[in-house]
Order: C-alpha cells, then structure tokens, then sequence
C-alpha cells in the first residue's frame, strides 16, 4: 500500500527573489535580518568613508569571484568544491609568470585556460563516474599546491615593467576595478543560469539527479560545464589578486573557498542544490564582507572574523534545512 | 477466538478502514483478500499493534484488549510475517528464528531452543543448518524461515502477509502442509495474499475487503474465483476505460527480440505496434518493470535488438532513445519522476534546445509552449508556477505524460504503473490520456500489477512469470482469471497462447 504524497492545494507561487521577500516568511526573515545589517554597518563611525568602503568592495569582489563559480557547483548539486582557493592561486601564478614573458592578453588566456581546465576536469569526473564531488576537490586541491610548488618553488613571482597591466590596477571613475570585475561576472553568471539551456539543466539536475538521468538531460556535459565556469571565475579572482599586488605566489586566495560557500549559503542557495542564483549570491557577498568589515572598524582581531563566518554558515545550514523534509 | 469490532484508521486526510469487522474461530484459516490499497496490511498492522485504531474493539477470547504495541500482541498470542522480510542478515538462523522472541531467557540454553528451531524446520520439510547466516539464503529460504520463526512463537493467532509472494510452487506446497498441522492443532490463521487460487487451497473461509470496507465474508465452498474477483473489484470497468482506438494496427512497431537482462529475463520477445496499448503483465519481481527500464537506457547490462519502425534503437543510450522521442515514465515519480522544480520547468524539461534564439531562451515562448501542453493533458494552466513535488499524484502523472508531447514526431511511451499513487477520479483522465497518444500514433508499452486496470486498457496483454513470457492475448482474449493464473501459476499455460 503506498501512501499517498500530501496533497497541498493552491501553494503560492514561487516568485522572483526580490518579489519572494515579501511573501516567504524564510525569505522575509533573511531581509530583515539583511536590513539591520545594513542599518549596524552604517552607524559605524567611518564605515560610509570613502577608503573604508573602497577597500571593502574590492576585498569583497575578490571574494565574490569565487562564490559565483562557486553558486553554480552548488546549484548542480555538488555542494562545494574545497580546490576553488588554489585554482585562484595557481592562475594568478600562471599570470604573472605570462605576463612577464609574453605580454597581457596571452596572460590572460593562460589564467583563464588553466582556471577552466583544472576546475572542468573535475566535473568531468564527478559527472561522469558520479564521484563524491567534495572528495575529488580536495584530491585536486593537494594536486594543485604539489603541482605548484614543484613548478615554481614556492617562489613569488614579481611583474616587470607592463602598461597593460597597469591600466587594469587601482580604480576606474573611483570604482575598483575588482568590483567591476565582479559585477560583470554576476550579470554573466545570472544570464547563463536563466536564458541559456545549459543553466536551467544544472537547475533541473540539481533538484533532481536520477530524474534528470531518466528524462535524458546531458548530465556529464552539463556538470563539466558548471565546473568549467567555476574555474573560469575563479581564474578572474587569482587575476585581480595578481593584479593587485603586482606579484604572486601560492600563498594568496588561502581559504576563499570556505568565504565563497559561505557567501552562497547566506545568499540562499540551498546547500543541496536545484534552486538559487547569482543575485543570491551577491546578496550573501555583501552582507558577509559587511559584517567582517564592521568587526574590523569596532576593533575586533582578524580570528574573530572567522569565528563569526563559521557561526554565520552554521546559522544558515539549520535555518534552512529540511527545505525538502 | 478473535473478534474485530468496527475498526478505522486514517493516515491524514487517507481513510484506510472505514469500519472492518469479523471475527475467527479457533482451528479456521481465513483468507483475506482486496485489491492494493483495500487495507489488508493496514488491519494486519492493527492487529499486530504496529499501528493503533481510530475507533472500533479488538476482543481475544471474548475480552476487548488494547493492543498498543507489538510486544503486547505477541503476549496476547499473536504472531505474524510481514510482508517486508524482517531478518537479520549477518545473524545464523537459529538466532533469527529466536530474534525477538520474549520467550527467551536474557542467558538461555542454547540446546532447548535449538531443537525447537530444528523441529519448526523439519515441520516445513527443509534441513537448513542452524548456523549458516541468513545472508547465505535466497529470498525464498529466508521466507521459510520467516515461517519457522512463527512456529516457535507458540502464537495461538497466526498472521500471514503474502507468504507465497518469493516462493516456488513446492516450498509453497510444505508451508501448506505445515499450517494444516497448525490448524489441526487449534491454532487460527490469517491468511492474505495476491494469489487467489491459494484460498481455494488452504483457507477454510474468505473476507472481502474493498476501500477499507469488509465487503463480504463466505465459506470457501460457497464461492468461485469469479465470484471473489467481482467482490474484490465492485464494480464493472464500462465507466472506467474509454473504448479502445479501434484502428488496425499500423505497420511500423516497437520490435523487442531477444531481450537478455542477467539474472532476471530470458529471450524476451515482443512487438508492440504503434497506435495500441501493449501491456506486460507480471508480479514483482517477475521483470516487467525492468525490461521496461532497460527499453529507456537505464539498464546497462541489458542486452538484445531492439528496433522503431525498422531503425535500431541502441539499447542503454538515453539520449538517443529521447531523440526519436521514446518517453518513459517511471513507477517512482518521487525519485526519478518529478522535478522539485515548477510545473512549467518539469513539462518542458526536454524541449528547452527548440526554444532558443542565438543561445539564448524565450521564456514568453516557452511559457506559451507549457500552458498549451498543459491543457493538454488537463493540468490546470494556473499551477504553471507551482512546484511540481506539493501536487496530487494524479497531477504529477499527468506533467510526466505532458513530457511526452510537443515532439516533432510520434514516439513511444514506456511506462511503469500508470496510475500508481493516483486516486481514481484522476485515473479515469489518464486512462483517456493513453488512448489519446494512441490517437496520435504512440507506441505504448506498460506494465501494471493492477490486473482490473490491464484487463480494462490493454490492447494486447503479454504475461510473464519470472522472466519469461507464459501467454500473450489480443483484445478480445483477454480475461482477468487466465491472466491471474499466468503470472501466478506458470504450468497452467494458457490455451489462448498461440
């Protein structure tokens, strides 16, 4: 005898994000909460002062690279990839050390190709022998630093003279350039996942692996695709880190990863995957890099700081979880 | 001896029982029949204090007892083998003949109770050792010991559920003879079970139940199976299924020849014409189902030709089953079914590459596309938001067929149990469903363990027992009994097999 799935009538419709605020009482405690955020972070003395919130965007943004390759390794259903903080770091390696020998736009490429192909391969792999996705990642992650340290010996990796890369550091209009590196990557990101087929195949594979099998959705296609976007984003992150330091090496972009699925839970896209969206992912970005900075102006050291991020991703996964109970 | 008052029991909004009474004598067997969802396994949970009733008496001997749990059941002398196989694996046999038993001592000599065990075994005619681990066993020895554990239990009322369903016909024989020694000895059984033909067996009498109601209740030698068949279903088919297309079968086919699926199906054999209902018959287990997985790309290790209309289809590739438009609907919508996305993102899921301009989607187009196919199949267009997961299984099934549509030719639908978890107003819609893709020249292959709905739709019923093929019946050949027997009782090969 099988028992019957409970019959709900008339369930409101899902909204966009922005139009479900009002509705979801879930979503109307997260922009509340959001709101006196918003209200805390500006009644901090000098947090509205220009160099404050300059330096907040641009670490923000860097950040925020990651989480949005990141959102579209959770929305598939593969929770996180813990390999997204050394692929930054190999590919700003990888820049600088093109840069200096042949110039910026085959700097580029390098960093962008080796971001995409590194992250890409592991989709593969988790798409195509259903591999545990969190396992692969940090196989890659150890992977990557040995690569790396074997290849470059740890060093770090000044840039000589370049015009090219000097027009892309600092500011431009008064807006950093890391932030609009982000907010591009945001718009890319949210027009893939709603207008193209591949985006709303991760969507449907993510809420539904086995279904999306039976329907006959390309599921090794799709997952090598969402991982080689994450790559490709993360590349863009190990760029700008590059950039801003005129040098790199294997120590930067340590632990983004937990930031970026930090960022992408506060947003809301569930830890499980099948929903969620770029626009999300902003949101999250903004209020985790406001919360931190607002620790940072009332004094507080940098080991609060992740004590508070771990507090935040646990408070998020137990108010949103049993989404599908 | 045993005397059930009025009992109901509802999950939710789901009546169960709607008021079951009967009562059994010391030294009977009674059967207990009804169609899936009639509420057999819900009175035998009652009885056994798994679940508690909403209302109505239980009475034992003549006194009302309140059996609030399974412990007091088996203390009031009840005992049962349910229908999920309840041992454990990794233990020895004569621990899971003891396993549970409140009769054993915290420190027990092991000795007396392990002749018990040996004697229940040799009642059943089988000489197991004692100390093989039951994950040694088939699924049919583990029933057998099932049984022999309800030997030991001294049980005075004996409860059966589906006993026979994973035995052969001679392991069934000596579970027989070892209850008529029980019943000889004064004990009561209940006895339910799928397979009609073991009433006329073994039962001394025979309980109708239909939709939580117990119907009617007779003394086996007052009853045919014609007759227990027409109780079970109430009712004639005529308002149920529509009248079938009526066109003559087209040339172009489903040809499946020499299906193989390891260790399940044997040169399986079949054509299936485009425009009819084809539908295999068969009992869990016997491999309907499977094959049907196996034509939509989800058993690898199938293997055999199979072509559409003279193309071959390669067996175990999805994508290009779904290219020439072959559908499958699955028997577990939850799992590999539905989307826990939109109504409108489940029933255009396939489709999405025609609805792309320079790689972009049309949402006004494909929503457009959605609430045509919508209406279609009779979902109503405003749920087109609604997240496909919270609706009815009638209405799930319905966005399942409603991926079927919109193809830029006719295909085939494989489907497992159409109206599985669907309520019958719902059903009705479907059955019209199927005739229209008929309409629209379809091939549809099913399979169903509902015999009242493949005698009611199917244009050509295929049966099968165990992982053969036992008879196959055009339209007007097809009858409830002869089918009944063909997946229950193999030997009997049907006269209308040619």
């Amino acid at each position: 005898m099988s028992a019957e799935l409970p019959v709900i009538p008339n369930r409101p419709a899902p909204v966009p994000y922005l139009a479900a605020l009002t509705r979801n009482p879930r979503a109307k405690a997260r922009a509340a909460v959001l709101c006196a955020l918003l209200l805390f972070a500006v009644l901090t003395p000098s947090f509205l002062s220009m160099p404050s919130l300059t330096s907040l965007l641009a670490t923000a943004s860097v950040i925020g690279c990651v989480a949005a390759g990141m959102t579209f390794i959770t929305i598939g259903g593969n929770i996180m990839s813990f390999a997204l903080g050394g692929t930054a770091a190999i590919s700003g390696v990888a820049f600088a050390t093109t840069l200096n020998a042949a110039g910026l736009i085959p700097a580029l490429i390098c960093a962008l190709l080796l971001g995409g192909l590194v992250t890409g391969f592991q989709g593969f792999i988790v798409g195509s022998i259903r591999a545990n996705p969190i396992i692969v990642s940090i196989a890659a992650n150890i992977l990557i630093y040995g690569a790396a340290s074997w290849i470059t010996n740890n060093e770090t990796i000044n840039y000589l003279p370049n015009a090219g890369a000097a027009a892309l550091q600092g500011t431009l209009f008064g807006v950093p350039i890391e932030f609009l590196a982000f907010i591009m990557l945001i718009v890319i990101g949210q027009i893939i996942l709603t207008f193209t087929v591949f985006g709303r195949n991760l969507l449907l594979i993510g809420s539904g692996l086995h279904t999306a099998e039976a329907t006959g959705l390309p599921i090794v296609r799709t997952l090598t695709g969402a991982y080689l976007w994450a790559g490709l984003f993360t590349a863009v992150c190990g760029i700008l880190l590059s950039l801003r330091y005129s040098q790199a090496n294997m120590e930067y972009a340590l632990h983004y990863d937990y930031d970026a699925i930090a960022a992408v839970l506060v947003g809301g896209t569930p830890i499980g995957g099948g929903d969620g969206s770029m626009i999300r992912t902003l949101i999250g970005v903004g209020a985790i890099a406001m919360i931190q900075d607002v620790l940072l102006l009332h004094g507080f050291e940098e080991e609060w700081r992740y004590l508070v991020t771990g507090l935040i991703v646990l408070l998020v996964i137990i108010l949103y979880s049993g989404r599908r109970g | 001896m045993l005397v059930a008052n009025q009992l109901t029991k509802s999950f939710g909004p789901v009546e169960a029982l709607r008021g079951v009474s009967f009562s059994l004598a010391a030294g009977e067997i009674r059967g207990v029949c009804g169609e899936n969802g009639a509420g057999k396994s819900t009175l035998m949970k009652l009885l056994m204090g798994v679940f508690h009733p909403d209302s109505g008496t239980i009475e034992i001997d003549g006194r009302t007892q309140a059996i609030d749990s399974p412990q007091k059941a088996q203390e009031l002398g009840l005992a049962m083998v349910a229908q999920e196989l309840s041992l454990v694996a990794h233990l020895s046999i004569l621990d899971n003949i003891w396993l549970g038993n409140r009769a054993v001592p915290f420190l027990h000599r092991r000795v007396r109770f392990r002749r018990r065990a040996a004697e229940a075994l040799r009642l059943l005619a089988v000489d197991y050792d004692l100390d093989r681990p039951v994950s040694d066993l088939t699924i049919g020895e583990r029933q057998i010991v099932e049984v022999a554990r309800l030997l030991v239990r001294d049980a005075r009322i004996l409860i059966l559920d589906e006993p026979s369903a994973t035995l052969s016909d001679i392991e069934i024989e000596r579970m027989m003879s070892a209850l008529r020694g029980l019943r000889s000895e004064g004990r009561s059984i209940l006895y339910v079970t799928h397979r009609l033909g073991e009433f006329f067996d073994i039962c001394d009498s025979v309980t109708v139940l239909r939709n939580g109601k117990d119907v009617a209740t007779h003394q086996i030698a007052e009853i045919n199976r014609q007759k227990l068949i027409e109780l079970m279903l109430g009712r004639g088919f005529d308002e149920m299924y529509p009248e079938p297309t009526g066109q003559p079968p087209a040339m172009q086919a489903l040809v499946i020849s020499d299906l193989r699926i390891p260790g399940l199906v044997n040169d399986f054999s079949l054509v299936a014409p485009r425009g009819q209902i084809t539908c295999i018959a068969g009992q869990v287990g016997a491999g309907a189902a499977t094959i049907v997985r196996s034509l939509a790309g989800l058993v690898p290790e199938a293997t055999g030709t199979v072509t559409l209309d003279g193309r071959p289809l390669p067996l175990g590739s999805i994508a290009k089953r779904v290219a020439r438009n072959i559908t499958f609907v699955s028997e577990d919508r939850a799992k590999e079914g539905i989307f826990h996305r939109s109504v409108l993102e489940n029933v255009v899921a396939a489709r999405l590459p025609r609805f792309t301009r320079v790689g972009l989607l049309s949402w006004r187009r494909l929503r457009r596309f959605g609430a045509d196919i919508c209406k279609r199949v009779m979902v109503d267009a405003t749920r087109l938001d609604s997240n496909a997961f919270y609706l009815s299984g009638g209405n799930q099934q319905k966005v399942l067929f409603a991926r079927a549509l919109g193809g830029e030719q006719a295909g085939a639908l494989l489907i497992n149990e159409p109206t599985h978890g669907v309520d019958v107003g719902a059903r009705a819609e479907i059955y019209r469903l199927l005739r229209q893709f008929c309409a629209a020249g379809h091939v549809l292959l099913m399979t169903s363990s509902d015999l009242e709905e493949v005698v009611g739709i199917a244009d050509t019923v295929v049966t099968m027992y165990r992982g053969r093929i036992v008879a196959k019946y055009a339209r007007d050949r097809i009858n409830m009994s002869a089918i009944l027997a063909d997946i229950t009782h193999p030997t009997a090969v049907s006269e209308a097999a040619s």
